[in-house]
C-alpha cells in the first residue's frame, strides 16, 4: 500500500466513522423521543452501534489491501 | 373512546416518524459500506451550504433580520505525516553520524587542549 493509498483509506475511515456515529446518534434521538420516554440509553446504543460498524468497516478496509474502491463521479451533462 | 383514539393516533404518528427516519437511513445507504457513506457526506456537503444560505435569505425577507454568515473555516495546511517523517529522518541521520562526529569533535578538542598547554 502506497502512502497516498494509506492516506485515502484513513480519510475514508474517518468520514465513514463520522457518518455512522452521527446516523446512530440521530436514530437514537428519534427513538428516544418517540418510544423510550426521552431516556439516554437509545442515544448511547445508537452511537455505539455506529462506532462499531465504522470500526469494522475500517478493519476490513485495512486488512484487504488489494480490494479496489470505486469513486462516485457526477454525471456530466452532454 | 376519545382517549383511545387519541393514544392510537399518537402511536401512529410516532411510528411513522420513527419509520420515516429508518427508511431515510436505508434509502441514503448511510449505514452501508464506507464508499456509500463517503458519497452521502459529499452530497450533504454540496447541498447544505446553499440550503443554509437560502434559509437565511428567506428569514431576512420575512423578518428583516439578517443571519450573519459564518466565516469560512480556516484552511490549516499542517501535514502531520510530513513533519513526523522528516523528524524521524533527522533523528536517524543524526544517530548514524554520531560516532564519526564524536570522534572528530574529540580530536579537535584534543588539538585545542594541546595547543593551549604548549
Amino acid at each position: 500500500m502506497s502512502e497516498s493509498d494509506l492516506g485515502r483509506k484513513w480519510d475514508r475511515c474517518l468520514a465513514d466513522a463520522v457518518v455512522k456515529i452521527g446516523t446512530g446518534f440521530g436514530l437514537g434521538v428519534v427513538f428516544s423521543l418517540t418510544f423510550f420516554k426521552r431516556r439516554m440509553w437509545p442515544l448511547a446504543f445508537g452511537s455505539g452501534m455506529g462506532l462499531g460498524m465504522a470500526y469494522s468497516n475500517c478493519q476490513h478496509d485495512f486488512q484487504a489491501p488489494y480490494l479496489l474502491h470505486g469513486k462516485y463521479v457526477k454525471e456530466q451533462e452532454q | 373512546m376519545v382517549a383511545r383514539v387519541w393514544s392510537l393516533m399518537r402511536f401512529l404518528i410516532k411510528g411513522s416518524v420513527a419509520g420515516g427516519a429508518v427508511y431515510l437511513v436505508y434509502d441514503q445507504e448511510l449505514l452501508g459500506p464506507s464508499d456509500k457513506s463517503e458519497a452521502a457526506l459529499r452530497r450533504a456537503e454540496e447541498v447544505v451550504p446553499p440550503a443554509m444560505y437560502q434559509f437565511s435569505q428567506y428569514v431576512r425577507k420575512q423578518t428583516g433580520l439578517q443571519i450573519p454568515q459564518l466565516p469560512a473555516p480556516p484552511k490549516i495546511n499542517f501535514t502531520l505525516r510530513e513533519s513526523w517523517n522528516s523528524g524521524i529522518i533527522k533523528v536517524m541521520s543524526a544517530l548514524s553520524v554520531a560516532p564519526t562526529m564524536a570522534l572528530e569533535y574529540s580530536k579537535e578538542g584534543w588539538e585545542y587542549v594541546k595547543e593551549r598547554t604548549k
